[in-house]
């Protein structure tokens, strides 16, 4: 995996938007969030150094201090640092796709997790699935990293089921975007 | 009336026709089954036959808790907290918030639904009960809202009950202004980067934002005039939590972080914000950091705090954890005196609890919410003798009528 670039990132995040959207009501909202950029932090590409460089236990959050890598079904799963909701994984989806007949939200909110066999820190888009009743299983609310509903991009609250066709959420999944650092 | 509404009356007239035909088919057999067994005129037992009827609430006492239930049993059951009793439900679904008159006249409901349950038109608006008979009054369609979990800050009434405010996220962020009086829409208000609203008296109302200030909205004029304070707060390195506290009586805000730092605002066309000062120093103790490792009581749950106006009380929910445990549910109530910035009182909390209420009368009493298998719990706000513990009574965020 390439280091973090600012230009990848973007591109990826763009690409998968323009995969999953093609609501033109949706767009122009999202065209008023760009318009009000100036007080709302450009991101992901912020976060990239949220998790800090230092890797030992003593610079590591209590999350990442026991996260595992081998059971995405469960909470203390590494990409799940900052999730809220029910896992995907337990719905009959996976750690980054949907179940049968729900829909992807084309956007999401980000954190940045420590994958604990590399040391490494990755962006984690926590796009949900959409369009069913809540899957009710594995509930899982994490916070590393995570605030308030002014900065709604970092919030873990937030339904993000923008763009598609049903805002009725169903369970959350945890993408792997790219390296943070 | 559109055309839809009428079908669905004339429909809903056909049904009540046949239901009256089966009604008074049900007569006849009932008299039918009397002249049969020619009962006693008066029955030995007592027993008389009744009419069924549909209850008025109570007069309203300060005592009453509105506590929403569970993700799976959203609707939000009102509690006598003398009592323990339960004395009516208000009609909440899932993604909705609820808001309380401060005059007590109504009950308001800020909710989406879709017309197909999961699909179809979403439907954004604000229900309006009244608070005697719980009955609908009235709709208010809204432009649309932001769809979340309920919480305490996302619909707030400006002081005089005439206007109230509905968070909308679109993913744009802005503010839907409802005339409550006139019962629809007056203004939507781009804000961006900001939320978590507080009326302000004469001006319009507040919010904070992702730079670290408090927008102020002055609404009245042609178009609304926003203003920013200074900067005050980190908002991802020690954020305010959202779901700070109103002091209606005062006009102030008070603000808590993640680490346990408290301030207030003076609220108005421009609010004066106070000094912080630390929750765990005034207990005596150190106070709280942003370093892994460091385990200190922390605040935390979703509606982690309760103030209680004339005596400056503020309760906060306790739990000891590191940094970023935001949501961890409370293991204490912190009882914070206002005026001399000092914890007076330390409280273990049966099982934990995620949210606290306390009522604005001069007996106090103190709801929580978040224990297992949404156990409710009320104490004495004085004493924190525990008076009621309600079975099923709520696991979510609690309103409170304000005042006496």
């Amino acid at each position: 995996m390439s280091r973090f670039n600012m230009d990848a990132l973007g591109e990826k995040l763009l690409r998968s938007f323009a995969g999953n959207s093609s609501r033109r009501s949706f767009l122009t909202k999202l065209g008023a969030v760009i318009v009000a950029a100036p007080v709302f932090p450009l991101l992901p590409v912020s976060r990239a150094n949220a998790a800090g460089k230092d890797r030992t236990p003593e610079a590591k959050t209590a999350f990442a201090r026991n996260a595992q890598t081998k059971d995405d079904k469960k909470c203390d799963y590494w990409r799940y640092c900052a999730i809220d909701g029910s896992l995907c994984s337990c719905c009959g989806g996976g750690v980054s796709s949907c179940p049968a007949g729900t829909e992807p939200s084309p956007v999401s909110w980000v954190g940045t997790c420590i994958n604990p066999d590399n040391n490494k820190a990755y962006l984690i888009a926590y796009r949900d699935c959409c369009g069913k009743a809540g899957c009710g299983q594995c509930g899982c609310d994490n916070t590393d990293r995570e605030t308030q509903l002014y900065m709604p991009q970092l919030n873990n609250n937030v339904i993000w089921c923008f763009g598609t066709s049903s805002m009725e959420y169903h369970c959350s999944t945890a993408v792997l975007v790219g390296e943070a650092q | 009336m559109t055309n839809a509404t009428m079908k669905t009356k004339r429909r809903a007239f056909g049904r009540l026709q046949g239901l009256a035909l089966a009604g008074v088919a049900g007569l006849l057999a009932v008299g039918s089954a009397q002249a049969q067994t020619t009962p006693p005129a008066g029955d030995p037992n007592g027993l008389q036959p009744e009419e069924p009827y549909t209850h008025k609430l109570p007069a309203i006492t300060p005592h009453w808790g509105f506590l929403r239930g569970s993700w799976e049993n959203p609707g939000t059951r009102i509690w006598d907290g003398d009592s323990g009793k339960m004395l009516g439900l208000v009609q909440t679904t899932r993604w909705s918030d609820l808001a309380l008159d401060p005059k007590k006249k109504f009950i308001y409901v800020a909710e989406t639904i879709w017309t197909k349950i999961n699909r179809g038109t979403r439907q954004d608006y604000v229900a309006v009960y009244d608070s005697n008979t719980l009955n609908l009054v009235s709709e208010i369609p809204l432009p649309g809202r932001l769809i979340i979990g309920a919480m305490n800050n996302n619909f707030v009434i400006s002081d005089d009950g005439k206007t109230g405010f509905v968070y909308n996220f679109s993913p744009a962020a802005s503010v839907n202004v409802v005339d409550l009086e006139k019962r629809k829409l007056a203004s939507v208000v781009e804000l961006p980067g900001c939320s978590s609203m507080v009326p302000v008296a004469g001006v319009g109302f507040s919010a904070l934002c992702s730079d670290g200030t408090m927008a102020t909205v002055k609404l009245g004029g042609k178009t609304p005039v926003i203003t920013h304070s200074a900067p005050f707060f980190k908002a991802a390195e020690d954020p305010i939590f959202d779901s700070y506290v109103h002091d209606r009586a005062k006009g102030e805000a008070v603000f808590l972080t993640y680490t346990g730092l408290i301030r207030t605002a003076k609220l108005g066309a421009e609010p004066v914000i106070g000094e912080a000062f630390s929750i765990q120093a005034a207990a005596g103790l150190r106070p709280g950091d942003t370093k892994p490792l460091d385990i200190n009581w922390m605040p935390g749950g979703r509606q982690m705090m309760a103030l209680h106006s004339k005596t400056g009380m503020l309760y906060v929910l306790m739990h000891r954890g590191e940094y970023w445990t935001q949501k961890e549910e409370g293991e204490e109530i912190w009882a914070v005196n206002m005026a001399t910035r000092k914890v007076v009182k330390r409280v273990p909390i049966k099982d934990h609890a995620g949210h606290i209420a306390v009522t604005q009368d001069d007996k106090p009493l103190i709801f929580l919410t978040g224990g297992d298998e949404g156990t409710a719990l009320v104490l004495d706000a004085v004493t924190f003798e525990q008076k009621q513990e309600i079975k099923r009574g709520g696991s979510g965020i609690i309103s409170l009528f304000e005042g006496n």
